[in-house]
């Protein structure tokens, strides 16, 4: 596995076979410090290859066919460039000296991961091999970022299907559902006592058939006995004849004793009906009770957790997905905890019971009512997982079908311009024909499937029809027998049944629990330290030592990065697009940690210090402000909830604010709508302003906080920020450089790299990337005017 | 902390032992001010119309231009207080739901028909804006806003009768 924390030498020195070892000559002394095995040979075939570095050389084995290896080899102390050459469907490693350039490995994009640190590896190397003095940049390159399209399962490595989320062939069921059963944990009291319920309830549901059998026997039959003349029905009635053991039971039916044991009879199956229903609607009560409780318990801590987990997770994954574990996949776990495995002992149990029941009432018949249940096994078992295939597709049909719908509805105006809406309705009608299709063949085997059911069961029930009136007839079983047989024939197909159909379900809650407990899983990769301390009151100064940083292997945004900012300097951040300059912001609010170097802030290594408390110092105003549906008042306060009304309203005045928020007919009292969308751009912005101004922070940063506003607007708030900006540390970032004539300083951005940093005049003086942006945007401004 | 006072700075409070209010023989608002003179009209308006009505009243000019906040009623003089608590009440006039006959919903537009300390009324909610215009706020005080821009208010709907309780809890 991957992790980053392990030492490179670690992960960077595989084993070397023997004839590799052989076969490259090292020299008695010489030290491998990096060998790594690749999956393409130099000669592009499949194949184990090898990547040495030693103290002194570097070194690829490469096997030829029959022939001798292939051996390149590379003196360290001459090598002046590294590179990963990231290709669309493979990568190279490649070296360069003065005078050539050397290809080393070729490997897979399976391999990328690990073969994306060596260049930081062998530049230490060169570093080393080289004559002391030697200050020269080796240069580390990763060419080309066609991005590695799948991702893999950690454990077993088959790729993981995007929706999926989860692997499912490395889904471990038992772990999976004993881990869920620790949720229920704290309700057992109230699961045994549903237990015991169903428990009961299945026992007293079980007992009809007998009831029947009584009353048939002893009660109905003796009385239709006195009716006919006697012995002579035996002909062809299915009633039992009397001269069996109705020898006995023929006075007690007669007369008074036989009504008052049918009434005694009908009111227990009164009773029984009564008693069954009242304990299933008390039950199902407490195991939604059950249920409800641990999905909210599952739902706070997947919130919970949700935001310990640092923004990189988010990055990661798709905003839907986030929430559907928070809301479909727990509900699903609520499902199975609460119903499926009750189901299970419920079904077995009562499948047992009524085996026993027939078996004592008359084993040869029992043996024909299992007769079809194999049939029925095969048949549910069969059934239930093509449905559930064919469910699947169609269920991919729709969300395709919305994802289509999502997507053009909102962009209906592009639509209309380019006059394109036949072509939108033919789309559409594809995907719904698609659909379509999709609900006929559910449609097809559905109305196959119960049939089917109810043909086999019918078999069963014909044959003990057949057989077991025949043995009624001919007198070897009574009719209350009969009866009663009948009644749990019926009873013994459904739970066999279910029982067929719940190995999809809970394949599902598997799914579902694994999708949840990947995300209870994660572990913030920004988080505090064990022995962090609180943020002693900032007094501003920030400096970068040596801070690198990238979102992905081996391509950092911001490289080396080396200032210092001295308390209540404002500074500006400039650069082209993609510069790093967000980056730089996110590493001082700490988001992501640094991979190399440290950020550190009166001193401090922020990574030493607790996140709330540097959190708390820090105020952000972003380009994009986001407000939560909420009252404008509550938005201004979201920083620091205990506000007093004075501070809000000074707040808001300091930004500008308060004169629009008093023109909404409810004042500080009105909803801004979800995001804010009920009022425009530039009020937003100045919420956000009066948020930053109220939590009065020591730290301000400020990225693009008016690039998406008018010109009015903006000199409004900019005059609102410089108010804020007084007395603070404030790192602003701005496109347009009209914006930080306020700074003291500009920091000037380049690929990443620190390229300019002075004032605006030095910075002019210097002719550089900065006054050429200058030049650039003053023609720009003097094109508006004309 | 010396952040903290620059910020209360921006407030501009007024003091309420140096101003007057009353209405004039126009029945027009005038505000007397020591030191800055006189103004009328002048408007007034809650900046917390909702959360707390009786602390930050805004006073404006003719001109819509801000003379000043009012940090709390109850700090002014009886007659003041009288004359702009009279201004507000007829600003954000707001009867009381006391009783609801009946709330019907067609093409998700919930018609009330109520009774109201003032007297019947039927109003509709403008539909989607729920949360906007029907505000339940702690302990059952529900603020209402109808499609025309009329107010009303329960001071707790949990103390009505059930049939209206009933009514009003299919509808928050």
């Amino acid at each position: 596995m991957e992790t980053e924390e392990t030492m490179p030498e670690a992960s960077l020195q595989e084993e070397v076979p023997e004839e590799v070892r052989a076969g490259l000559n090292l020299a008695p002394d010489e030290e491998v410090r990096v060998s790594l095995s690749t999956d393409i040979k130099l000669d592009g075939h499949y194949g184990p290859a090898w990547v040495l570095a030693t103290d002194r050389r570097l070194l690829a084995f490469s096997p030829d066919g029959e022939g001798p290896p292939d051996i390149v080899q590379v003196p360290l102390a001459e090598i002046t460039a590294v590179e990963i050459r990231n290709l669309l469907a493979s990568g190279v490693l490649k070296v360069r000296t003065a005078r050539e350039g050397t290809t080393l490995a070729l490997f897979s994009k399976s391999l990328l991961p690990k073969f994306s640190k060596v260049p930081d590896r062998i530049e230490t190397l060169v570093k080393q091999a080289r004559p002391a003095g030697d200050q020269e940049e080796v240069v580390k390159r990763t060419v080309g970022g066609a991005k590695t399209a799948q991702k893999r399962c950690k454990q077993c490595g088959r790729p993981i299907r995007e929706w999926m989320g989860v692997c499912q062939a490395c889904l471990d069921t038992r772990k999976l559902f004993i881990r869920l059963m620790s949720y229920a944990l704290p309700y057992w009291g109230l699961i045994a006592v549903s237990l015991t319920l169903l428990l009961t309830a299945t026992f007293i549901g079980l007992t009809p058939p007998l009831l029947m059998r009584s009353l048939i026997d002893d009660v109905l039959a003796p009385a239709g006995g006195r009716v006919q003349t006697a012995p002579s029905a035996q002909g062809l009635r299915a009633e039992p004849p009397p001269a069996r053991d109705g020898g006995e039971r023929l006075p007690l039916s007669r007369g008074r004793g036989g009504t008052s044991r049918l009434a005694i009879l009908v009111i227990l199956l009164l009773a029984v009906n009564i008693s069954r229903n009242a304990l299933a609607a008390f039950r199902s009560y407490i195991m939604s009770r059950v249920g409800q409780r641990i999905t909210f318990d599952l739902r706070r801590q997947v919130y919970q957790h949700l935001h310990r987990l640092s923004l990189s997770f988010y990055n990661e994954r798709e905003t839907g997905r986030i929430m559907s574990s928070i809301t479909q996949d727990v509900s699903r776990l609520q499902d199975f905890i609460s119903e499926g495995l009750q189901e299970v002992i419920r079904n077995t149990l009562t499948i047992l019971i009524i085996c026993i029941i027939l078996f004592s009432i008359n084993p040869g018949l029992a043996a024909l009512v299992l007769l079809p249940t194999p049939f029925l096994i095969w048949a549910t078992s069969h059934f239930s997982k093509k449905l559930h295939d064919i469910y699947h597709g169609l269920w991919r049909r729709w969300a395709g079908l919305s994802a289509l719908l999502a997507d053009v509805i909102p962009g209906v105006r592009v639509v209309k311009a380019f006059a394109q809406e036949k072509r939108e309705v033919d789309r559409f009608e594809g995907t719904s024909q698609a659909l379509l299709a999709g609900e006929l063949r559910v449609a097809r085997v559905r109305s196959l499937f119960s049939p089917l059911m109810t043909f086999l069961t019918s078999i069963g029930g014909l044959l003990i029809w057949w057989v077991g009136g025949l043995k009624v007839i001919g007198g070897t079983l009574t009719l209350g027998d009969f009866v009663a047989f009948t009644g749990y024939m019926w009873q013994f197909y459904g739970p066999v049944e279910s029982l067929c159909q719940l190995n999809n379900r809970f394949q599902h809650a598997a799914t579902s629990a694994e999708r949840v407990f990947e995300v209870l899983d994660t572990q913030p990769d920004v988080a505090d330290r064990p022995d962090a301390i609180p943020m002693p009151r900032i007094r501003g100064q920030v400096e970068f030592q040596g801070a690198t940083f990238g979102y992905e292997f081996g391509k950092p945004v911001l490289k080396n990065l080396n200032f210092v900012v001295e308390p209540g300097e404002m500074i500006g951040l400039a650069g082209h697009s993609g510069a790093g300059k967000s980056t730089l912001i996110n590493l001082i609010c700490r988001f992501y940690d640094v991979q190399e170097g440290a950020v550190l802030i009166d001193g401090h290594d922020i990574r030493d210090v607790t996140l709330k408390s540097l959190r708390d110092q820090i105020g952000v105003v972003l380009q994009e402000p986001f407000l939560f549906n909420g009252t404008v008042a509550e938005n201004i306060a979201y920083g620091k909830p205990e506000a007093s009304m004075d501070e809000i309203v000074a707040a808001a005045r300091a930004a500008n604010a308060h004169d629009f928020i008093l023109n909404f007919p409810d004042g500080y009292d009105t909803f801004v709508g979800e995001r804010g969308a009920r009022v425009s751009g530039g009020e937003r912005q100045r919420i956000s302003i009066a948020r930053a101004i109220l939590r009065n922070p020591r730290i301000l940063i400020l990225d693009e906080a008016t690039a998406s506003v008018d010109t009015q607007t903006e000199s409004q708030i900019q005059e609102a920020l410089e108010r804020l900006v007084r007395g603070r540390t404030t790192f602003a970032i701005a496109h347009r450089l009209s914006t930080l004539k306020n700074a003291h300083r500009l920091l000037i951005i380049d690929k990443g790299q620190l390229a300019e940093i002075g004032t605006h005049d030095e910075l002019i003086a210097k002719d550089g990337i900065y006054a050429n942006l200058c030049r650039m945007q003053t023609e720009l401004s003097k094109l508006k005017v004309w | 902390m010396e952040q903290e006072y620059a910020l209360k700075q921006e407030l501009n409070i007024l003091d309420p032992k140096h101003l007057r209010l009353f209405l004039d023989e126009f029945e027009d608002l005038t505000l007397e001010l020591e030191g800055r003179g006189t103004f009328k009209p002048v408007t007034v308006m809650r900046a917390f119309p909702v959360t707390d009505r009786e602390r930050f009243i805004i006073l404006k000019d003719k001109a819509e231009k801000e003379i000043g906040i009012v940090r709390d009623l109850s700090d002014l003089d009886p007659e003041s207080r009288a004359a702009l608590a009279a201004e507000l009440e007829r600003i954000y006039f707001t009867p009381k739901i006391v009783f609801v006959h009946n709330i019907e919903e067609q093409f998700h537009i919930p018609k009330w028909e109520v009774e109201t300390d003032r007297g019947p009324r039927v109003f509709e909610i403008r539909s989607g804006r729920h949360n906007q215009d029907l505000r339940v706020l702690g302990s059952g005080h529900i603020l209402i806003r109808d499609a025309d821009g009329n107010q009303y208010e329960i001071p707790d709907y949990r103390k009505l009768d059930p049939v209206s309780q009933a009514l009003i809890e299919g509808q928050i």
